[in-house]
């Protein structure tokens, strides 16, 4: 009996299940419930394995004891009458007695260790006093917070707390900055906001604010919707309605579609009126043209009354529903304005806003600053939409520019006589004043040719030209060019006759052929001497001899200077080292990896471990067919040498699982399998030497092997001795 | 029991020796009896015991964050559950409360009316009980280890202090001066005691592994300094001579009777010496852990036939018998270190204290009832208390 119980307190604790096999802990039940012996021989079983070093163990085993203690009364005093060792073993009373790993679980036990001890407090504690005591001790000493499920110590509890403090000091200030920082800001926020409502109004007159629409009307770019009653009869401006006058198709007029009689009048009608305020003028127009036309027909009058232009007449009402805004000359301050405002506010304001808001619920403010900050971001937010909604169509920006520079350049800027004394390019009238010759080319004159009546200001300048002149433009790069160029022909066409035409193409070519190479030709660094380079230097080569610094004293007769030949050749041969340039390698190696993924490595001719860069597909296979033969066959080489070292455990474990004999008794009869089949006892456990085979823990045994650290100390203890010979500062010395 | 009862009363047996005979089963049977409680005031570990030896009622305690307390341990409620009450305490808002851990306290011998207290603070404090004032203060130069005052002394008032300075220094409280300075140690000095029979015999033990006898009439020099050896081997090794210990000596204890006492050393080992000879009598403890830097306070038990021990034993109190050295048993109880512990004579009880902050009650257990016929049959249902049952549940099944 006392063996099955054993075998059982051991499959039981070893399982390493965070749950007990019922059935066995059924069969430990009825076993311990036929005497107290058996409860006391389980104790002491218990008490052994709640004393390994392996947290799943100790898990288990509370668990049992757990069980158990609930049930029998010798159990309970036998657990008791040892509880403080019980206590270290499972809540970690004693510091120098750590829990063993692996952490999760020893955290798990701990934290069920500790509510179970206040379940059996407050279910046994009155009758047994070493409990409560310990419970009392627990909760006490040890400052366990019998509420705090996580069970953290007191040390953890503290630090935590100190962590929350400081971060929430830092939050503070961070909230008051952002406090200070929105103070300052939002005076700006408001003011573009109050700017942006503007423009809306300017652009989009409020159906209902008249007054508003009258000045709008004038702009003339709005257009406004029919919006529940009322409805408004579109005006069209700008781009789609250039002139007022016209009414075109595009206006859904109702006055389209009316007879030719009353068309005059209403068309003229609505054209004096300038299609403004239409719907305004609607019920006055009509009564006054009802007198009108009172005297014209009275078979009208019934058509007439009711503003009608004939019996067959059709109304067509086109309500656009959606908001467009189109940008003309007329409103395009308005709408860059706006789009100005719109970006600041994306790109600024948003995100800062943001950002206060973020702080301020980090830092639990919850006052007037974090409403502040959040109306503002609805504001900016219902701006921007608004925004969205006008649905403004922008001409491209930069064209516009440019156009209307075109355009409007006699109009809006003053022309400024060109300043004397510069003058980038001499008009053609002007270039016998400098002494040149004419150019005329033809297509010079014709462009020139369009020369505007004259004006107040007679250099008034052709178009092309002003383009020209800017220099930032690409017409004035093409004149340089143009410019430059023609000046090497003429002086090969200068000559009248020129005999051949072929030399001159020849020489084309060449100097084409030259110009590329120029290209191509890297600039380098060069010195002085180069820039004298084939003068006569009287004083190259030459040395100067002064032969005695003496005062008084000087030698009868000496040659001064002296020439020295080899010294005027070397000044005149000049070597300039050209490297060529870095190209910085831009294929990879994209060799097939064990992993799948294709290697990354940008060597330029040879992989460190894939050998030499072969063009390869996107699979990482070569493309040419001898790379890939070649691959194959080193591929096949390495899988036979693979062969030789194949874990044989690995091996074996297949083996038994499968039945089928893969060869490992002859690996194993060979190598090192033979030590290696010990069977690890308990399987089910977490290995806890597994978790030290980390990249840290291989380092140090290689580094803190035995053999090398002799090896390190001997070579030390030899440079320590080197120290007192010959040269001992020199580090190639010391070593060897 | 009964044989010793009708032995007493036809007059065969001497009168001493039922009580003996009944304080040692009480003794041998002292258990954590879950009928007694002492309050729990400390907040901090408990340092020192002392019972007061008029009565045995009232308890002292020093904690070692300088509070004292003062418990009454007579249960006259007539019911068996008591939790010892604290009458009053010097606590942490009383102005004269030590400032650091208050290392001994100890009743006047002769009346519950003065205490005395030493602390680290480098103070000894005497109280006015009935006031808790002190009467009187006296300063060292180092921290006081520990204090004693005679219990049987009729001609002195002089309390022994032993401070980290190496002197031991003589308070006589008539004076309420520093009278004598006993010279001798290298060491601080841990632990003091007079002896129970001769008023002027003083015995110190300090941290240069050193044990003294003083008398203090002659204050020059001391009458023996105790060897461990026993004189035999000192004079071969001249190092070791004279000690008593191989480590520090942090604890003291007479006899009742004032024949023998016992020292304790972080050697881990106990010796009884000889009073009158300061001979090792070579009783062999065994191993007693004691890892304690300070004064270690323990007691030996009067009255019984075979005297005990009770000396802390980390978290635990070993209970050895005097004279043979046997480990009779180990109290466990405390969840720390236990500094101290005191034994209640007159009811066999025993108090200790621990750095848990605890301080617990041990009670001799009570005699079982004689087994009735009756209850043998009715089984374990017959237990009082449902949380003694077992609970197993009651299908084979379930287990």
């Amino acid at each position: 009996m006392d063996q099955k119980l054993s075998e059982l307190v051991e499959q039981l604790t070893t399982s390493g299940e965070p749950e007990l096999n019922l059935e066995k802990m059924k069969e430990l039940k009825k076993i311990c419930r036929t005497s107290d012996e058996h409860i006391s021989h389980i104790y002491h079983l218990l008490m052994t394995q709640l004393n390994e070093d392996h947290a799943e163990v100790r898990f288990s085993a509370f668990q049992v004891v757990a069980e158990l203690f609930t049930r029998s009364h010798q159990f309970r005093t036998l657990l008791i009458s040892n509880f403080q060792e019980f206590l270290e073993l499972t809540v970690e009373t004693d510091y120098d007695q750590p829990l063993p790993p692996p952490k999760e679980v020893a955290q798990k036990l701990k934290k069920l260790a500790i509510k179970s001890v206040q379940e059996w407090h407050e279910k046994y504690g009155e009758t047994y006093k070493k409990l409560s005591l310990g419970y009392h001790f627990l909760k006490q000493n040890k400052k366990v917070d019998f509420q705090d499920t996580s069970a953290r110590t007191l040390a953890e509890r503290k630090r935590e707390e100190e962590k929350q403090r400081r971060l929430e000091n830092i939050y503070k200030e961070k909230a008051k900055q952002a406090a200070e920082e929105m103070q300052e800001m939002s005076e700006e926020i408001q003011a573009n906001l109050i700017e942006m409502e503007n423009c809306f109004k300017l652009l989009m007159p409020d159906p209902f604010d008249f007054s508003v629409n009258g000045v709008e009307s004038e702009l003339g770019r709005t257009e406004d919707k029919a919006k529940a009653g009322s409805f408004q009869v579109e005006k069209e401006m700008g781009l789609e309605a250039p002139m007022p006058g016209t009414l075109d198709d595009e206006q859904p007029c109702c006055s389209k579609d009316l007879p030719p009689v009353t068309l005059n009048q209403k068309t003229g009608e609505s054209g004096i009126s300038g299609s403004s305020e239409y719907q305004e003028e609607d019920g006055k127009g009509l009564s006054e043209r009802e007198c009108e036309a009172d005297d014209m027909n009275e078979d009208d009058s019934f058509i007439r009354k009711h503003g009608l232009g004939s019996h067959t007449y059709n109304l067509n009402l086109e309500i656009s529903t959606d908001l467009k805004v189109c940008e003309n000359e007329d409103n395009s301050a308005v709408v860059t304005n706006l789009l100005d405002i719109c970006r600041l506010i994306k790109n600024k304001f948003c995100p800062s806003i943001q950002s206060w808001i973020q702080l301020f619920t980090k830092a639990g403010v919850n006052d007037d600053r974090l409403r502040h900050a959040i109306d503002l971001k609805r504001q900016l937010e219902m701006a921007l939409k608004k925004h969205e909604a006008l649905n403004i169509e922008c001409q491209q920006r930069e064209r516009k520019v440019m156009k209307d520079s075109d355009e409007e350049d006699d109009d809006d800027f003053v022309e400024v006589p060109e300043k004397e004394g510069f003058e980038p390019h001499i008009p053609d009238h002007l270039r016998k004043e400098y002494g040149l010759e004419s150019l005329a080319p033809p297509q010079a004159a014709k462009t020139q040719g369009i020369v505007k009546p004259a004006g107040p200001n007679p250099p008034k300048r052709p178009k092309t030209n002003d383009e020209e002149l800017d220099p930032t433009c690409a017409a004035a790069t093409w004149k340089l060019i143009r410019d430059k160029l023609p000046k090497l022909p003429p002086i090969n066409s200068s000559v009248p006759g020129s005999p051949e035409p072929d030399t001159s193409t020849e020489s084309i070519n060449k100097q084409k052929k030259r110009e590329e190479d120029r290209a191509i030709a890297p600039v380098m660094p060069f010195g002085i001497d180069l820039y004298y380079w084939g003068q006569d230097q009287p004083t190259a080569g030459k040395i100067l001899k002064f032969s005695s610094q003496h005062r008084f004293w000087t030698p009868n007769e000496l040659e001064e200077e002296v020439e020295n030949k080899e010294m005027e050749a070397m000044l005149k041969t000049r070597y300039i080292t050209f490297p060529g340039k870095f190209e910085p390698v831009k294929h990879k190696c994209r060799a097939p990896m064990p992993d799948g993924s294709l290697c990354e490595r940008q060597d330029r001719f040879k992989c460190p471990f894939h050998g030499k860069i072969i063009p390869r597909d996107e699979l990482g296979t070569p493309t040419n067919p001898e790379d890939q033969a070649r691959e194959a066959k080193q591929k096949f080489e390495k899988e036979a040498e693979e062969q030789d070292w194949r874990d044989p455990e690995f091996m074996r474990e297949i083996e038994s699982a499968t039945g089928v004999d893969l060869g490992s008794s002859k690996i194993t009869g060979k190598g090192k399998g033979g030590k290696k089949g010990k069977k690890k006892k308990y399987p089910n456990l977490t290995d806890l030497k597994q978790h030290t085979n980390t990249s840290r823990s291989r380092l140090q045994k290689k580094v803190f092997n035995k053999a090398a650290v002799k090896r390190v100390v001997s070579a030390m203890n030899r440079m320590d001795q080197k120290k007192h010979e010959k040269f001992a500062n020199q580090f190639n010395y010391a070593l060897n | 029991m009964l044989g010793f009862l009708a032995s007493r009363q036809s007059g065969l047996d001497h009168p001493l020796r039922l009580r003996r005979a009944e304080s040692t089963r009480r003794v041998l049977s002292l258990e954590l009896n879950k009928d007694r409680d002492v309050e729990r005031i400390h907040g901090s570990g408990v340092n020192s015991l002392d019972i007061e030896p008029v009565e045995g009622r009232y308890m002292l305690s020093g904690g070692s964050d300088g509070v004292i307390v003062l418990y009454d341990l007579a249960n006259i409620s007539r019911k068996p559950y008591y939790t010892c009450k604290a009458v009053c305490t010097v606590g942490k808002s009383h102005p004269d409360v030590h400032k650091f851990s208050v290392e001994t306290v100890q009743w006047y011998p002769h009346d519950t009316g003065i205490f005395t207290s030493s602390s680290f603070d480098k103070t000894l404090k005497i109280w006015d009980t009935n006031t808790l004032q002190p009467a009187d203060v006296f300063h060292f130069e180092g921290t006081v280890y520990s204090h004693h005052m005679s219990p049987v002394a009729t001609k002195h008032c002089l309390i022994a202090v032993g401070t980290k300075s190496h002197k031991v220094q003589l308070c006589d409280l008539k004076s309420g001066s520093c009278s004598h300075i006993l010279q001798g140690h290298r060491g601080e000095v841990l632990a003091v005691s007079w002896s129970p029979r001769h008023e002027y015999i003083l015995a110190t033990a300090s941290a240069d592994s050193r044990v003294k006898l003083w008398d203090v009439r002659r204050a020059s020099s001391c009458l023996i300094t105790l060897d461990q050896h026993n004189g035999e081997k000192s004079k071969a090794s001249s190092e070791t001579a004279n000690t008593a210990h191989n480590g520090r000596v942090n604890g003291l204890c007479f006899t009742a009777d004032g024949l023998h006492f016992l020292t304790t050393g972080t050697d881990d080992r106990m010796r009884l010496w000889n009073s009158s000879s300061g001979e090792n009598t070579l009783v062999n403890y065994g191993k007693v852990c004691n890892e304690s830097r300070k004064g270690l306070k323990f007691t030996i038990s009067d009255g019984c036939s075979p005297d005990f021990v009770f000396v802390p034993f980390d978290s635990r109190i070993a209970v050895y018998t005097l004279y043979a050295g046997e480990l009779i048993t180990m109290l466990r109880g405390h969840y720390s270190d236990v500094d101290c512990c005191v034994f209640q004579s007159n009811f066999q009880e025993l108090y200790s204290g621990s750095k848990d902050c605890n301080i617990l009650a041990w009670v001799p257990a009570m005699r079982d009832p004689a087994p009735d016929e009756d209850s043998e049959k009715s089984g374990p249902q017959s237990h009082l208390n449902p949380a003694f049952q077992d609970a197993w549940s009651s299908s084979d099944e379930e287990g």
